[in-house]
């Protein structure tokens, strides 16, 4: 049987020496085409990383992306990006705003994916923020409701999707962290992704975080992807008694086994004992192991740490079990 | 029929020279300012932000809450027995909170808002007014620690929260908030005997005018809600759509202020909707009992924006106070 494969939520950290091109160019001292150089040369170097590491899914690590909705907003029609909001402390974002009818320009993240996947032969995951979230990290000042932006949006997205697919993308992931803020929505995220993924054959998934899931389990079974993408280490796999007293969990599962708002490189024994528990409600043809979140805010060598740690618990835990991936 | 606003002020404006006090708190946290210089930066920026509610028209100001990380932790750290704790989310919307943790028994220790308040008299040509957090929404947010049930949480933190509002009835302020949003979040509402039990013993021999101001819900289920130790009541009637069904029942004898305004969202309200709905809530209540404000703090949105949106209600409100004269 195979089983237990290792990959990543998202993001990885931006060098130093990346950080200060990108604040360079938004000053006005470095060229488009100089920093673009720089964003190709470290997806190069967290690629390889990747590849040597061993790890099966492989992420492009989003060294081009700024905010996860930004991003997107910058390059769709009909968004604009507000002044400063604050988020908390002394942390401040740009907030897409709708002003017309969305409409996708030219694609997101294709030509950074087919970067990517030329580096290696390990299929490269295909990565986008879902409809819900981008709606909800975004102010509305075109649509006559939220439910119309949503929906708006998931059309866009859809074309990436089929993009991607065409490409060559086997996995394809579109997050929606903002899914837990509001259970009461749930409902319209779950008709969004619908079309987000509508007669996608690739392995789909979802990364939700930060939320309330007792209100939203079991109904976010339903939202239509094979994967959903849980952070469960920074909660003490707490989540997991919720799937086994509750109801079962009949997706597959990715769980996120290291903390990535910690810089202590979490222990061989304690993330194989993450694994094993995940395994007790989750079998490990159904289960994906990962760090918790995207890894930006660590530093590159805590990334590596975190990463090879995982890379080394899942190898034992396969040994230990049989497992046999090809 | 008066203009006021919720409480907090976005800290630093889009324009060139507009982040002074972002650049003040990252070379604190450097170790190249002293806290001395830090605070003068945030009254540097408060003086700033009280200019700004007055020349956008504001009757009733405040000082911005400029010093405050969040709605929580300014008044909860300043309290005996909670300690800061990490990041959470503040209700469903997109910023957060350090959660604090009760780690001793709660206590007053001094004055939390009577300097910010004087503070802000000095500089401001209008009134102003102090808001507080709500004992019930700091416990509510907070971690029990070595408390073992809420009710004693909420109940310590309102009987510290007496003496803050009884400091700050001292200074003569012409009114005083206390905002307590998480009653009407629509998974707290079972709370509801409790709180009443909580705003008695806060509200117990504090002599002046107070106003209980809610936000992200409706008071919709929480019986004799007007009936609580208040001279006024502020309602969310943007994410609180049923607080509409409340005002035909507003009591006569008390102050409404009205947040229509959607604080969260940038798109402008156009005069003719405030104008209506100013219009339809003076059949209930009297003009004279009556502010219009945004429905929740500016900060959620961007400097100029908040600034826009308090001139156009500023206007729609002239234009209603013409309307119903």
């Amino acid at each position: 049987m195979e089983g237990l494969w290792t990959t990543q939520v998202g993001s990885l950290p931006k060098p130093p020496a990346l950080a200060k091109a990108r604040t360079d160019f938004a000053r006005g001292r470095l060229s488009h085409e100089e920093l673009v150089a720089l964003e190709r040369k470290y997806t190069e170097f967290w690629v390889d990383f990747q590849n040597e590491l061993g790890l099966d899914i492989v992420v492009d690590s989003e060294m081009y992306r700024g905010d996860m909705a930004t991003f997107f907003a910058e390059t769709m029609a009909g968004m604009e990006i507000s002044g400063l909001v604050r988020s908390y402390g002394n942390r401040y974002y740009r907030k897409p705003i709708a002003v017309g009818p969305l409409k996708r320009v030219k694609s997101f993240t294709l030509d950074w994916w087919q970067f990517a996947q030329s580096l290696t032969d390990r299929p490269v995951k295909g990565m986008i923020t879902g409809p819900y979230t981008m709606a909800e990290w975004s102010y509305n000042n075109y649509y006559d409701t939220q439910e119309e932006f949503v929906l708006a949006m998931a059309e866009v997205l859809h074309e990436e999707v089929v993009d991607l697919e065409k490409a060559g993308a086997q996995y394809i992931q579109v997050d929606e962290p903002a899914v837990s803020t509001r259970p009461e929505d749930l409902p319209l995220a779950i008709r969004a992704m619908a079309v987000v993924v509508d007669g996608i054959e690739a392995t789909t998934g979802t990364h939700i975080c930060y939320g309330d899931f007792e209100a939203i389990y079991p109904k976010m079974l339903e939202i239509p992807v094979d994967v959903i993408d849980l952070e469960m280490a920074n909660s003490d796999f707490d989540l997991l008694d919720l799937f086994s007293s509750r109801a079962p969990f009949t997706k597959k599962l990715a769980m996120g086994v290291v903390d990535v708002h910690s810089h202590v490189i979490e222990d061989k024994e304690q993330v194989k004992a993450g694994i094993y528990k995940g395994l007790q409600v989750v079998p490990a043809d159904r289960l994906y192991i990962d760090p918790d979140c995207g890894l930006k805010t660590r530093t590159v060598d805590e990334a590596q740490a975190k990463l090879a740690v995982i890379v080394e618990a899942v190898g034992e835990v396969r040994q230990e079990l049989g497992l046999d991936n090809a | 029929m008066i203009s006021t606003v919720p409480g907090n002020y976005p800290k630093i404006a889009n324009r060139p020279g507009g982040q002074t006090l972002r650049r003040a708190i990252s070379s604190f946290d450097r170790g190249r300012i002293t806290a001395d210089e830090l605070a003068a930066a945030a009254d540097e920026v408060t003086v700033e932000v009280i200019g700004e509610q007055e020349r956008a028209g504001i009757d009733v100001i405040t000082d911005g809450q400029i010093r405050w990380q969040d709605p929580v932790t300014y008044i909860a750290g300043s309290l005996k027995g909670y300690e800061i704790g990490g990041l959470i989310r503040y209700f469903d919307t997109n910023t957060f909170y350090r959660q604090p943790e009760a780690t001793a028994r709660v206590a007053w220790q001094e004055p939390i808002l009577v300097r910010d308040y004087a503070f802000a008299c000095q500089h401001a040509s209008k009134p102003v007014k102090p808001v507080v957090t709500g004992p019930y929404t700091i416990a509510k947010l907070s971690l029990l620690g070595v408390y073992t049930d809420l009710k004693t949480l909420v109940l310590d933190t309102a009987q510290a929260l007496n003496q803050e509002m009884k400091a700050l009835a001292a200074t003569d302020a012409p009114l005083i908030q206390v905002d307590e949003p998480a009653i009407v979040w629509h998974r707290y509402k079972d709370d509801w005997g409790l709180f009443q039990e909580a705003m008695d013993v806060l509200m117990d021999g504090v002599g002046t005018t107070t106003l209980l101001r809610t936000d992200f819900g409706d008071a919709v289920g929480l019986p004799d809600f007007f009936a609580l130790p208040f001279q006024g009541f502020g309602l969310d009637m943007v994410h609180g759509k049923q607080n509409a069904a409340l005002v035909p029942e507003f009591p006569d004898d008390r102050d409404l202020m009205l947040g229509i305004i959607d604080a969260r969202n940038v798109r402008m309200e156009s005069e003719d909707a405030v104008l209506g709905t100013a219009q339809w809530v003076t059949q209930h209540v009297p003009k004279n009992r009556l502010a219009i404000s945004p429905n929740t703090g500016l900060e959620f949105l961007p400097r100029e924006t908040a600034y826009d949106k308090l001139e156009n209600m500023v206007r729609a409100v002239k234009k209603a106070q013409e309307a119903v004269a």
